[in-house]
């Protein structure tokens, strides 16, 4: 145990008399953690939604991510690493962003009336994200698990399997909308949290930064609900062939 | 029931009373400040326009000096005040504006070079010089020969009362709130403290101290009409009525050109300072009419006066409140306005859903003159020591030590508050250090059992009046009978009728017996001291056959220098008593700075000269044509007067090196 | 044309114990510019001598009458009955505040805590003398500042504050943007160190959510959002 923690823990202060500097630290890491994972969110959608182009594409895609352009036929490992790293983020993201959490039912009561009966709009919002921050501890974990366990296991056939026979796509469906919800609106919070866009007049650029929250919102969730659907109907058609894996068209060709 | 012991006990934290507490733990003095209300929520925080000092940095202050402050501020008093007192009171103004400036107001600054301003109705560019650049800018209020009225924004008492509190937070200063002082501890004529009773549960306690300050600011509220905060009832006048202190020209009310209507809430001098104009039904701004000179910024009660005469020809505005009169600063531009009187705006377009930036008729406010500020307050010396009762003090509005007379100049109240903490304060402060007081706590006890007993005794009144009612016919009585038009026979029957108040209020009956918070037993225990205030202001009215500065009488026009150059005292002889008694105390012309003459507005020809006026104008005539030497050391020849030595030094200004 | 409206209070009295926590239906006319500080004016005079609320300026400047409004926290003085289509208003003591008595809170107590906490004062040892000039600032700094000295420590900032609901200890808008206000002044000499001393934690500003309530309840309408933002920036890098 250092001395320097208990000193703190009973104090509140350093052993400098000063203030620790792992709130600030915290706090920051929380918005970065954050950002990074909306960000990831973004990329991860246009990713999977590349099955709405073609097979071919989407397939294209996957094998890029596999390195193919360094190892013949492409390698899980770079995806496995890629997914461990957006893991752990994952996970000291919720770690962080629990600490906001109302912990008694006091709290939740009062947060709860305080909130019903002033309608404000981004005190629902931040409820909404506590609600999907909590589902996503668990669909976000199961998620990442499974692709973690099989990061060969992506593409257009080996998805949509995935999807409709592994019986994943109700948690995909709440995943999605969790995961859009909560991304975005953490996108304008963290914009208002620490002043970006803001411009000549923060009133203004902050309707403009809500606007911008809503359009983000329909738009992954339309590409989101329509690349599920894509996957499923995909996963239908496959079900004879389940663990099949497809073929880019030029290689069919080929072979044939 | 308990007793607390301090060194200096200060009744009121607003901005006297707070800036006291400075001086007083700047000297060492364990201190307690006792406040109706959370102190920032005090009634220093609604002036608006600014705070009078004579610093001249701006372009159209330049020139300016405490001469010229003092100067006007006597024509203001229509020679009502101790001259003595408002040189004391200039001399330390800018030193107080300074100090503040340190402790963190963000006073407008000066910015040099062009700026677009509008005089007298028309737009007109001045130029700000170069070497005025960052410090401390002022704009025009009525009554002053120069912009001398610092701001900030329209958000000055605010921003003041914020720094001073904060300051006093930092010294350390006990401060108190939501306590009521309802009488003073006395013996042999020395004040030893107070009992004050807790309005967040209801108790009783004792503070016992060296020396107790009254600065619990005015009564206005004993008016139907008035800009006052509800917590402005007097009832620190009462206390010290009732404790044996005399009370000093309590008819000297001044009555505010433009409170806007019928909220009564106060749209500062400012706008007209700024450029605003007064307009009658037709639109037509009459101001100049009647005051050739001053026009819409003659002092507030001739610009009131001449509303009303204006509104009795018939030119009013009709309304389901009565008539009034519009003001219009529609014509400074949409940005003065949105920057220097946003607090106007917002409260204009809450209230009346009015944008007064809105260009013509459609911006137009509508305003009428109603109760504003008490010139008249608790006697004390230039010490702010009463003239009665050792160890009790006053400072600020509740105090007359006289500065303002029979009229207050806009932006001297603000500024007076500071000036008399710092001063009064330090008086204070040295009056409880050399004090030592032996007390008796039996008498404390007493004391404390006779408040519990008395409100015992109120809860157990079996009567049939309300207290309410008694209240609304108090403050529409001296709506109507002792506003800004009076005359001896409504003053007669006002008299009267408060006397009869007074003896109803022991015969009420509170329906709530609840002794600890009860608004009605509040209600009970106040309006019986607010009787007693407005029987002070009606009566001193009644009596005073004169018209001077504010108290104007319709049956006697004239300032009466002959026989009403005094002082109106009143106190309460015996306890038994239903009205006050009055005593008058002479002002000595012959040691004036400044002789009795005319103020330069308002009508003229109106004075009952006093042989002795011209007499000591000669005298000054004299020693200023022999004098030789700075003005300094003139104005000592004049009127020789007391100060510490701290205020009293010469204040810097730009162009001093030409003097 | 006048209506009736009805005003429902929440009446409590802590100090009697007999008293219990119930809502109250107060039925009365309608005047034209009626404002809830008229309304409760004529409740105290005719039908509830004891009802109990804060009032002093009655105009919006002092701060001392936050109430929740229909849900939401608001001046009651600077409040028109006449906002309210359906006649009804429902009246609640702010959160967080102790409360007093009926709609009265103490929020003395808590904003002398706050102002403590964060120092609000001028810290400096530069010496001033008050017969000489007065420090030169540039007017669009003295503006500046001024902006967020208009603080009237209403509250409201901290009863709409979900954070603040929920946890008692945090400084609220009101504190944050103090500390803002003199991170600002040319007068203070404090560094950001100095303030992350008194703001540096998840009581000061880490504590805030950026849910924003306070920016958009604040009847002085400060820069709340901006403020607070600019007060992270800065804290995060000491």
């Amino acid at each position: 145990m250092s001395q320097e923690n208990v000193v703190e823990s009973l104090l509140g202060e350093t052993t400098q008399k000063k203030k620790s500097r792992i709130p600030a630290r915290l706090d920051f890491l929380q918005s970065a953690t954050g950002l990074f994972l909306a960000i990831f969110m973004i990329f991860h959608m246009l990713f999977v939604s590349t099955i709405l182009i073609s097979k071919d594409f989407m397939l294209s895609v996957t094998k890029a991510f596999e390195l193919n352009f360094i190892f013949e036929g492409g390698s899980p490992v770079p995806v496995f690493i890629a997914i461990s790293i957006v893991f752990v983020v994952f996970i000291f993201h919720a770690f962080l962003a629990m600490r906001k959490f109302p912990i008694s039912y006091r709290q939740y009561l009062r947060l709860k009336t305080n909130s019903d009966l002033m309608n404000h709009g981004d005190t629902k919002l931040w409820i909404i994200q506590v609600v999907t921050g909590f589902a996503l501890f668990f669909l976000g974990s199961i998620h990442l698990y499974t692709m973690l366990t099989n990061p060969g296991n992506i593409g257009p056939y080996a998805s949509s399997d995935r999807v409709f026979s592994d019986l994943m796509w109700p948690l995909y469906i709440v995943l999605l909308i969790a995961v859009e919800f909560h991304g975005s609106i953490g996108l304008y919070r963290l914009s208002v949290k620490w002043g970006w866009f803001e411009g000549e007049d923060s009133k203004v650029s902050r309707k403009k930064l809500k606007k911008a929250k809503i359009i983000l919102t329909v738009v992954m969730l339309t590409l989101g609900v329509m690349t599920l659907m894509a996957y499923m109907k995909i996963g239908y058609d496959h079900q004879e062939n389940y663990g099949e894996k497809y073929m880019h068209t030029t290689e069919v060709n080929h072979a044939n | 029931m308990q007793i607390k012991y301090t060194d200096a006990l200060i009744i009121g934290g607003g901005l006297a009373g707070l800036r006291s507490a400075i001086s007083t733990t700047d000297k060492g003095l364990n201190t307690i400040v006792l406040s109706l209300v959370p102190v920032k929520r005090s009634h220093s925080a609604a002036a608006q326009g600014g705070m009078q000092a004579s610093l001249g940095n701006s372009i159209m202050g330049e020139g300016d000096n405490e001469d010229v402050h003092f100067s006007d501020t006597v024509k203001g008093s229509d020679w009502g005040c101790d001259q003595e007192v408002a040189r004391m009171f200039v001399n330390t103004a800018p030193k107080a504006i300074r100090e503040l400036a340190a402790w963190g107001v963000p006073w407008s600054r000066v910015k040099k070079g062009d700026k677009e301003t509008v005089i007298n109705a028309e737009k007109t560019t001045i130029t700000e010089k170069d070497e005025a650049h960052g410090l401390i800018t002022a704009r025009d209020f009525g009554g002053t020969k120069k912009w001398r009225t610092c701001y900030t924004a329209d958000a000055t008492g605010h921003t003041m009362l914020y720094a001073v509190t904060n300051e006093a937070m930092k010294r350390g200063v006990v401060i108190e709130d939501k306590k009521e002082a309802i009488s003073l501890i006395t013996k042999d004529g020395q004040c030893f403290g107070a009992i004050v009773r807790d309005l967040k549960n209801g108790e009783l306690t004792a503070y016992v101290a060296k020396g107790t300050m009254i600065a619990t600011g005015g009564y206005g509220r004993i008016y139907k009409q008035s800009t006052n905060a509800t917590i402005c009832k007097g009832t620190g006048h009462a206390i010290a009525l009732d404790a044996g202190a005399y009370l000093g020209n309590m008819e000297a009310i001044q009555f505010h050109p433009t409170p806007i209507v019928p909220s009564g809430i106060l749209l500062t001098e400012g706008c007209r300072g700024d450029g605003g104009v007064l307009r009658d039904k037709d639109g037509y701004r009459f101001m100049p009419d009647y005051e050739p000179e001053k026009q819409d910024l003659a002092s507030r009660d001739v610009v009131s006066r001449r509303m009303l005469e204006h509104i009795n020809k018939g030119k009013g505005v009709k309304s389901p409140y009565g008539d009034h009169l519009w003001l219009d600063i529609s014509i400074l531009g949409r940005k003065h306005i949105e920057k220097n009187l946003r607090d106007v705006q917002d409260i204009s377009k809450t209230f009346n859903d009015i944008d007064p930036a809105d260009e013509g008729e459609k911006g137009w406010m509508p305003v009428l003159p109603m109760q504003h500020y008490s010139m008249g307050g608790i006697r004390t010396t230039p010490q702010g020591q009463s003239i009665t009762l050792k160890g009790l003090f006053s400072a600020g509005e509740s105090a007359c030590w006289d500065m303002h007379g029979f009229n207050r100049l806009g932006g001297n109240s603000v500024s007076e508050t500071v000036v008399s903490g710092m001063i009064v304060g330090n008086y204070f402060a040295d009056y409880c250090k050399e004090t030592d007081i032996n007390i008796d706590t039996k008498m404390v006890q007493e004391a404390l059992t006779e408040q519990d007993n008395y409100l015992d005794e109120l809860l157990a009144l079996d009567g049939n009046e309300s207290i309410y009612d008694i209240k609304d016919e108090m403050r529409h009585i001296m709506q109507n009978k002792v506003g800004i038009f009076r005359n001896g026979k409504d003053l007669e029957e006002a008299v009267k009728e408060l006397k009869a108040l007074l003896k109803k209020t022991k015969n009420i009956n509170i329906t709530n017996k609840h002794r600890l918070l009860n608004q009605e037993l509040e209600e009970a225990y106040k309006v019986p001291m607010m009787l007693k205030v407005a029987l002070c202001v009606a009566k001193g009215a009644r009596d005073r056959t004169e018209s001077r500065g504010a108290h104007y009488r319709e049956d006697y026009l004239k300032r009466d220098d002959e026989n009403w150059l005094n002082r109106t005292l009143s106190y309460w002889a015996n306890e038994d008593d239903w009205e006050p008694t009055l005593a008058y105390e002479e002002l000595d012309i012959m040691k004036m700075e400044i002789a009795p003459g005319f103020r330069g507005y308002g009508k003229k020809g109106l004075i009952i000269e006093n042989p002795l006026s011209q007499k000591r104008q000669d005298e000054i005539d004299k020693i200023t044509q022999a004098h030789v030497g700075d003005r300094y050391e003139l104005q000592n020849k004049l009127m020789p007067y007391e100060l510490q030595s701290e205020y009293k030094s010469i204040n810097q200004r730009l162009g001093d090196e030409n003097e | 044309m006048s209506r009736e409206i009805t005003i429902t209070t929440l009446k409590y009295n802590p100090s009697d114990e007999n008293s219990k926590p119930t809502f109250v239906d107060y039925k009365l006319e309608e005047t034209p510019g009626m404002t809830l500080y008229i309304a409760l004016s004529k409740i105290k005079a005719t039908l509830d001598h004891d009802l109990t609320s804060d009032f002093v300026c009655r105009a919006g400047i002092c701060g001392a009458c936050g109430m929740i409004i229909n849900g939401k926290p608001k001046l009651a003085c600077k409040t028109l009955t006449s906002e309210f289509k359906d006649a009804r208003i429902e009246l609640l003591p702010l959160p967080t505040f102790k409360l007093i008595k009926d709609l009265s809170v103490d929020t003395g107590s808590w904003m002398k805590n706050m102002s403590m906490r964060v120092n609000s004062w001028i810290v400096t040892n530069e010496e001033y003398d008050i017969s000489k000039f007065e420090k030169r600032i540039e007017p669009e700094v003295a503006d500046e500042i001024f902006e967020l000295d208009r603080c009237i420590e209403c509250g409201l900032c901290v009863a709409g504050c979900s954070t603040a609901i929920m946890r008692e200890d945090f400084v609220g808008a009101v504190g944050l943007n103090r500390v803002a206000r003199f991170s600002i002044d040319p007068h203070d000499s404090r560094t950001d160190e100095d303030f992350y001393e008194l703001i540096g934690d998840d009581e000061g500003i880490f504590g805030c959510m950026s849910l924003l309530a306070c920016e958009d309840y604040c009847p002085k309408n400060l820069p709340l959002q901006s403020k607070i933002a600019y007060m992270r920036r800065k804290m995060v890098k000491v």
